[in-house]
């Protein structure tokens, strides 16, 4: 009981902490970055801060996931695709042909507009992966190609560390904005130089690993 | 009736004690599971209370997104664009390490045969 007492004045105490140092009007980093925002011709101001001002950290975080995947597939390559007994049922089977072109378009979509709407790389190839996951599902046949996939995945990396590369070379800026930017194609397909392309790198890449985690994740061992 | 959840404090208050709420949710399920995939589950419980702190207390209703298109070009009347960013990397992060774990805990049930975190000894000879 005491230790409940003690754990319940700790979270109060806690509570009374955040709720009296609420900031009314705090001052707001992003607003000199959303002025610097529309200098690279990008609507999206998340676009730009992911992988404009913070791209070097975009570009630690899909090592990241890139390592994860690394490690699952090192773990769980060995087992089997799983064996499910009854086939999946008609309308899962037909439904899941029928809807995976339709979800890896919008998946598309997403990536390719990510500097100009609400989304992006990650959320693009997240959506992507889903598309897999169920076609995953509801056949036990199909298996995502694995030579398909390590060649995105090699050509999705190689490339975001080239454009970087380019960038230092020409601007002395690791991924400098060496593409025309101008401020007057805002709001255009065709703006903001190199981050539409590095976002659909990204989206590339994040696609491809989420895949094959769950990939690896559905197979399991005949013993389990 | 409800007009006073308009008020933008008054949604902070109830984004932070919700949040709070969450974590310690996970936080309880953390200590008190044996499962692991239990526990991973409330490791990403407090995540998602943490996220929602984030984002909740950034927000204002009055600002709209940071999105410049036409009709939206008054850079000091949009959100903040920072803690989305933020929690963009983060959430990626976090569901990396979920899928490591997970698959991790696949894998030594399926040596042992032992999904409780109290029996897990092998280490201790």
């Amino acid at each position: 009981m005491s230790g409940f007492t003690l754990s319940a004045v700790f979270v109060l105490t806690l509570l009374k902490l955040l709720l009296e140092n609420i900031p009314q009007s705090m001052h707001r980093a992003g607003d000199s970055l959303l002025e610097l925002n529309s200098t690279d011709g990008v609507a999206n101001g998340v676009t730009t801060v992911v992988v404009y001002f913070r791209g070097f950290d975009t570009l630690g975080e899909i090592a990241v996931l890139f390592i994860a995947s690394l490690g699952i597939g090192l773990m769980l390559s060995q087992n089997k695709r799983c064996t499910i007994k009854a086939q999946s049922n008609f309308m899962l089977h037909t439904a899941a042909k029928l809807l995976f072109p339709i979800i890896t378009l919008y998946g598309i979509y997403v990536m390719v507009y990510g500097h100009l709407s609400p989304g992006g790389g990650f959320q693009g190839g997240v959506i992507i992966a889903s598309g897999v996951l169920l076609l995953l599902v509801s056949h036990r046949d199909f298996e995502v190609p694995h030579s398909f996939i390590v060649a995105l995945e090699t050509f999705a990396g190689v490339c975001y560390v080239l454009i970087g590369l380019i960038g230092l070379f020409t601007l002395d800026v690791f991924l400098g904005n060496f593409l025309p930017h101008d401020i007057s194609q805002m709001g255009l397909l065709m703006s903001g130089g190199i981050i539409p392309i590095i976002y659909i790198i990204v989206g590339i890449k994040v696609g491809s690993e989420m895949s094959m985690i769950a990939q690896n994740l559905i197979k399991r061992g005949d013993d389990v | 009736m409800f007009e006073y959840l308009n008020d933008s404090t008054t949604i902070k208050y109830i984004v932070t004690i919700g949040s709070m709420a969450l974590f310690f949710v996970g936080l309880f399920g953390l200590l008190s599971q044996k499962h692991f995939i239990k526990i991973f589950i409330s490791i990403a419980t407090m995540e998602t209370a943490l996220f929602l702190f984030f984002i909740g207390n950034m927000f204002n209703k009055n600002f709209t997104a940071p999105i410049i298109s036409e009709g939206f070009t008054d850079i000091a009347k949009m959100n903040d664009p920072i803690p989305h960013a933020l929690i963009l990397t983060a959430i990626v992060i976090g569901m990396a390490v979920l899928a490591l774990g997970v698959s991790m805990s696949i894998e030594y049930y399926k040596l042992t045969g032992n999904t409780d975190i109290d029996k897990m000894n092998e280490m201790r000879h």
